[in-house]
């Protein structure tokens, strides 16, 4: 919005930084830093469990640095949903998001993490099961994604 | 405690979202291995990830929580299973469950409906689970003593 960070940060600075923010998350509280195990703890309540109790402040502070960066960004104006928004109508959009959003949910308490807490988290500690969930969801997604690029004449 | 995941959660979302994570394009653009960029990144965070544990695995002790303890757990159907589900999730909708997060604050509403989406898969998988009479998955793995320590049932198998 104010523009001071204008465009997208280079990969190398990123990348290593994400990767520090794992590190650090250990060795300060040996947490694995996991988003899905955040939105997990949210439904803690309704499922009678008790979580940890610094993951909700995670997802509360992930929120926050969302925020703060796209106040710093560039200008900020509500958009759609690149090019599935301009395949598919708001009536059959939304219904496949919200299956989306469920694949991504149901997956990743399935296999116990997603991006961050296995594909980073756990990579980088070298469990097996995290290598072999990453290897898994990255290879699904790439091959859906050509899979649909090719269904649709090259429209996704 | 509490200030660390402050601290660390502030910065991730905020990389996350000044690197563009939350943007449909530079998501697609990588799953259709078109822009190399979310693989570079992803594989530089592994990298120094790695090596910043293996620093600490060195010296074995937390700042605030004892000692280290890092995931290392065998592989299982569930992981190749689930991650399959989120794989399709992730490239059908070039979004993940942080990166979502990202989309919705720079304006990209329809991250709402995925976020829904979302915490109702996580619900369901909790719900097959009971149905199977297991013990409700948490992430990561739970530890034995923290289970106890919350009354949740003991887990016995994965």
């Amino acid at each position: 919005m104010l523009d001071v960070l204008s465009g997208q940060l280079p990969w190398w600075i990123a990348g290593p930084a994400v990767g520090l923010c794992v590190v650090a998350l250990y060795g300060l509280i040996n947490a694995r830093l996991g988003v899905s195990g955040a939105w997990l703890a949210t439904l803690a309540p309704v499922e009678g469990w008790r979580p940890e109790p610094w993951r909700r402040t995670f997802l509360l502070a992930l929120a926050g640095g969302c925020v703060v960066a796209a106040v710093l960004g560039p200008p900020v104006s509500v958009h759609g949903y690149g090019r599935l928004s301009e395949v598919l109508s708001p009536v059959a959009l939304v219904p496949v998001l919200l299956l989306v959003g469920v694949a991504l949910g149901y997956g990743s308490r399935w296999a116990g993490g997603c991006t961050s807490g296995h594909g980073m988290s756990g990579c980088a500690a070298g469990s097996p099961d995290s290598v072999v969930t990453t290897a898994t969801f990255f290879s699904v997604a790439v091959l859906s994604t050509l899979g649909l690029n090719a269904l649709t004449g090259g429209a996704l | 405690m509490r200030w660390s995941a402050l601290g660390v959660g502030l910065v991730f979302g905020f990389l996350l979202t000044a690197s563009g994570l939350g943007d449909y394009d530079t998501i697609h653009e990588g799953l259709l291995l078109q822009d190399p960029y979310i693989f570079l990144m992803m594989a530089s965070a592994m990298a120094v990830a790695f090596a910043g544990l293996a620093v600490l695995r060195r010296t074995g002790r937390t700042w605030f929580a004892g000692r280290l303890s890092l995931p290392r757990h065998r592989i299982e159907r569930r992981h190749v299973y689930g991650g399959a589900i989120f794989g399709l999730g992730f490239g059908v909708g070039a979004t993940c469950p942080g990166m979502t997060v990202a989309m919705t604050a720079t304006g990209g509403l329809y991250g709402l409906v995925v976020l829904v989406g979302l915490l109702g898969g996580l619900w369901l998988r909790g719900r097959v689970e009971r149905g199977q009479r297991r013990p409700l998955s948490t992430e990561p793995e739970t530890s034995a003593a923290t289970r106890a320590a919350a009354g949740m049932p003991a887990v016995t198998s994965g």
